[in-house]
């Protein structure tokens, strides 16, 4: 996918301009809205590929803006929150955000989030035009059909819940998964044990599937938020 | 009536049903001006408020109502020990004048109890009381009557005993007759057999019957002609006067002996169960011990099931407490449907409710609010299963309810208090940052616009080097302030001298992971080195705190060692504990610097008084965050050269789900 648009929410100019700035000479399209409304409109009128959201806006939350927009398209939305509380974030994800960054953030790090995103929105778009009962990130296979894993044409060893667990990041590649979300997804509920279970299994799940020295990192840990299925090249 | 304008008079006004009572009240409203008192109208309502007459009720009402309008809280209690309860009142609630109305001058017959002003005098001595005359209608004899039907409960055991001696009596008097004893003889037996009928009855009643049975006994059989009530000598009449008096005498006074003797013994009882409450109430620290050991000593007292609604936090009535006595029986069922509706009531009147009052008199408990000065500290629900109070109980449940509230409000101010000197360290503590923050702010700011407005209204005149140098010195610049913002948040989580932990278990290498992603920049001048322990290691935790701590010290081993310094992190665990070392190979710590190294505000070395990286506040962040973990941080020599943090957590053993 080349060349997407993206739509840029923020109601303080300064760190609006410096987005687009960032923006402009890295060649990206853009669009610019100063507040909620505006936003949404944008987003239905000229459909942008991507979406970064400031969660406070002077005219609505931002995870209403979330809310609305998810009521009708799947676009990445990309939040950012000059909040450092855990919460919020959590809160716009549960909403459907599907990546965060905080204020105050570099510009390497939100160049670093929107190629995530593209990139996770070509491997949607190639997938979907494949049998989906066969998933690809870079080294990694995963055959849906026959519930195996493959690492360099290499089978791997694991347990259903690891097995589960990859699945359920790979069917999310890019998006930050909150430890409720998937705890609610592996048993059904999400209690303080069942997070605490997550992390062990998350750990043994990437041991097996970082095994390989120069292995890429396929799963990125939010600490206190969940975690990311990453695309790799 | 403003209560705030002076509270160190409290007047107490006693309401009656009585017509006159009007007066009382009025002038006590005035003396309550004049002092510029809080004035509280008090009706002591008697356990048979049922039976009173109609009319009575309504001037009752219409005092009580005339009280309120003329600025009176009104306080009613139940009970039948009118000055007693008045003046148990007038203890608890700190009353320094009380004021009550008198039916005329009474004189006072040896037999009668002393009025009740004398009485309120005798248990309140250092209360000042006010006689306002009354003379229309008598309110004590009312009163009097109350305690008559009180007493009086003929029963059938009385009756038999009374019968016996009389017989016994009559028996020994014919005895001796046959000896040919004397009729002042058989007199005094009579007069003796009265004595002991008025010890062993429990009513005046019998004595008084006994009394004139004796004579009628003594004429039938021992008077000539025996066996009739007829006399032949007129001077006979003179010795059954002087008889029935005797004897009415001496029984009145063995009742009134008996009487004094279970006064005593009660107000013994009432002074030990009031002194135990006392003194186990001064040993509860804790809101919930307070409450506890009331409803314990109320159990115990009135062996009755009782429930408690404490006051929660929030300042609303809680959910109850239920205790029962240890022979209670399926006492669930007598709980009023409408108990937690009726409580809210209790709570927001500050007046009793349910059986024998006037609020709810259809509920089958009794509701009391613990208040104490206008604050409610809960509500007491006493299941009476059907059985009223003896004004005895009632007026011990009442002192033990007054204890309780005083023990409440004396929490409530120490609590106060103590809020308060947190908040004033609180306070001094974020003084001593803000003018810290302020410096520490202020200098980086400088440099940040000053190299802007360069760049601004100089741009043509700079050359390549000088624009990398401003540009570098900006980013720096704001990169510092952002170290020092994200501190400063922490801070502010520190709250009356706690940390606010947001916990979750979290594994260590992922923190540490997560941690050396926010380091400063120049950490790639650095040989940053982890070596973490093949276990997983699992630690409830502030993750975000913990990554602080982290960041803190590798930030600041980047900073206080060379370029190309080696810095090390590890994690082990080490028995129950989970250890992290933070080790650089710089120049180390001095000695003299080390016992400071954690305070706040210690700087170090830089005793520059402008010094840039001034402002002391990551390792003191550190030792607290770690210590609201229940962990702990020291700093040791690292060999060769060096310093090294070391950081131990509490760790925690998890079953993983399958």
């Amino acid at each position: 996918m080349n060349n997407p648009v993206i739509l840029v929410v923020e109601d303080d100019t300064p760190v609006r301009n410096l987005m687009t700035t960032t923006l402009k000479t890295h060649d990206y399209k853009f669009l610019e809205a100063k507040n909620g409304s505006e936003a949404i409109m944008l987003a239905s009128s000229h459909n942008p590929d991507i979406i970064f959201l400031d969660l406070g806006l002077p005219d609505m939350e931002g995870v209403e803006v979330i809310e609305r927009i998810r009521s009708w398209s799947n676009i990445p939305i990309i939040v950012i929150s000059a909040r450092s509380e855990d919460s919020d974030k959590i809160e716009a994800l549960d909403a459907g955000a599907d990546d965060y960054l905080t204020k105050p953030f570099s510009v390497e790090e939100l160049l670093a989030r929107l190629r995530v995103t593209v990139r996770r929105l070509s491997l949607t778009h190639s997938n979907a035009d494949k049998d989906s009962a066969i998933y690809i990130n870079g080294r990694l296979k995963i055959d849906l059909s026959a519930g195996c894993v493959f690492y360099d044409e290499e089978e791997l060893k694991l347990t259903p819940i690891e097995y589960k667990l990859l699945c359920l990041m790979a069917k999310n590649t890019g998006k930050v998964l909150t430890h409720t979300y998937i705890t609610q997804n592996i048993w059904g509920r999400s209690w303080e044990n069942d997070i605490a279970s997550l992390r062990v299994y998350m750990v043994t799940l990437r041991k097996k599937l970082e095994a390989a020295p120069d292995a890429p990192r396929y799963i990125q840990t939010h600490i206190g938020i969940g975690y990311r299925m990453v695309k790799v090249d | 009536m403003d209560k705030n304008v002076d509270t160190s008079e409290h007047i107490l006004v006693c309401i009656s049903p009585s017509p006159s009572n009007l007066k009382v009240i009025m002038a006590a409203v005035k003396m309550a001006e004049a002092f510029h008192a809080t004035l509280t109208a008090i009706y002591i309502k008697p356990t048979n408020y049922t039976n009173i007459e109609e009319s009575d009720k309504l001037r009752l009402s219409n005092n009580l109502k005339f009280a309120e309008q003329n600025g009176a809280s009104i306080a009613t209690i139940i009970g039948d020990d009118v000055p007693l309860q008045v003046a148990e009142y007038a203890r608890i609630s700190g009353a320094t004048k009380i004021v009550v109305g008198r039916s005329g001058v009474k004189r006072r017959h040896f037999w009668s109890k002393p009025p009740l002003t004398e009485q309120i005098i005798i248990n309140v001595p250092e209360v000042d009381v006010y006689i306002i005359p009354d003379a229309a209608v008598d309110l004590k004899q009312q009163n009097e009557k109350i305690h008559l039907t009180d007493h009086i409960r003929p029963t059938l055991k009385d009756a038999v005993i009374t019968v016996l001696i009389l017989i016994a009596a009559t028996g020994v008097g014919l005895t001796f007759t046959l000896f040919g004893f004397s009729e002042a003889n058989i007199i005094t037996v009579f007069i003796l057999g009265v004595l002991v009928i008025s010890v062993l009855t429990a009513s005046f009643l019998y004595s008084a019957i006994g009394s004139l049975a004796s004579v009628l006994l003594f004429n039938w059989f021992f008077i000539d002609p025996k066996f009739s009530f007829h006399t032949y000598q007129t001077e006979y009449a003179v010795t059954f006067m002087i008889m029935l008096i005797s004897s009415l005498i001496t029984g009145t006074l063995a009742n009134r002996l008996k009487m004094n003797a279970r006064q005593s013994a009660r107000e013994a009882f009432r002074a030990k169960v009031l002194f135990d409450t006392n003194q186990l109430l001064q040993k509860a620290e804790k809101t919930d011990d307070v409450i506890r050991i009331t409803a314990r000593q109320i159990i115990t007292l009135l062996d009755r099931d009782v429930v408690i609604y404490p006051v929660d936090e929030s300042g609303s009535l809680g959910s109850g407490i239920k205790l029962e006595n240890s022979h209670s029986v399926a006492s669930t069922e007598l709980t009023d449907d409408n108990e937690k509706e009726i409580a809210e009531w209790v709570f927001k009147k500050q007046q009793a409710a349910g059986v024998y009052t006037e609020n709810y008199s259809e509920a089958k408990a009794q509701y009391h609010p613990i208040s104490q000065n206008d604050h409610c500290y809960g509500v007491i629900v006493l299941h009476l299963n059907g059985i009223p109070m003896e004004s005895f109980e009632n007026s011990v449940f009442m002192s033990i309810l007054g204890e309780c509230s005083l023990a409440l409000e004396n929490l409530r101010n120490a609590e106060e208090r103590e809020k308060a000197s947190v908040l004033a360290r609180n306070e001094q503590l974020r003084s001593n940052l803000l003018r810290s923050v302020s410096h520490d702010i202020r200098t980086p700011l400088t440099s940040i616009s000053g190299n802007a407005s360069n760049l601004l209204y100089h741009y043509s005149q700079m050359n390549e080097s000088t624009l990398m140098q401003i540009f570098s010195d900006i980013y720096d610049d704001s990169e510092w302030l952002i170290d020092l913002v994200e501190n400063l948040l922490f801070i502010s989580r520190i709250e009356n001298g706690q940390m606010d932990l947001h916990l979750s278990m979290d594994i260590i290498s992922d923190v540490i992971e997560e941690a050396l992603k926010h380091v400063d920049r120049n950490v790639n001048q650095h040989i940053v080195t982890v070596s973490n322990c093949d276990e997983i290691l699992l630690v409830k935790m502030d993750s975000r705190l913990i990554m602080q701590v982290l960041i803190n010290l590798v930030n600041n081993a980047i900073k206080n060692t060379p370029v190309g310094s080696e810095i090390c992190i590890q994690s082990e665990r080490k028995e129950d504990t989970v250890v992290i070392s933070v080790s650089d190979n710089g120049s180390g710590i001095p000695d003299s610097v080390k016992p400071h190294i954690f305070e706040m505000f210690y700087t170090g070395q830089n005793k520059v008084a402008d010094g840039r990286r001034g402002l002391g506040l990551g390792l003191a962040l550190c030792k607290s965050i770690i210590e609201a973990h229940k962990g702990t941080i020291t700093l040791v020599d690292n060999q060769p050269t060096g310093c090294r943090f070391i950081i131990s957590l509490p760790m925690e053993e998890v079953t993983v789900n399958e």
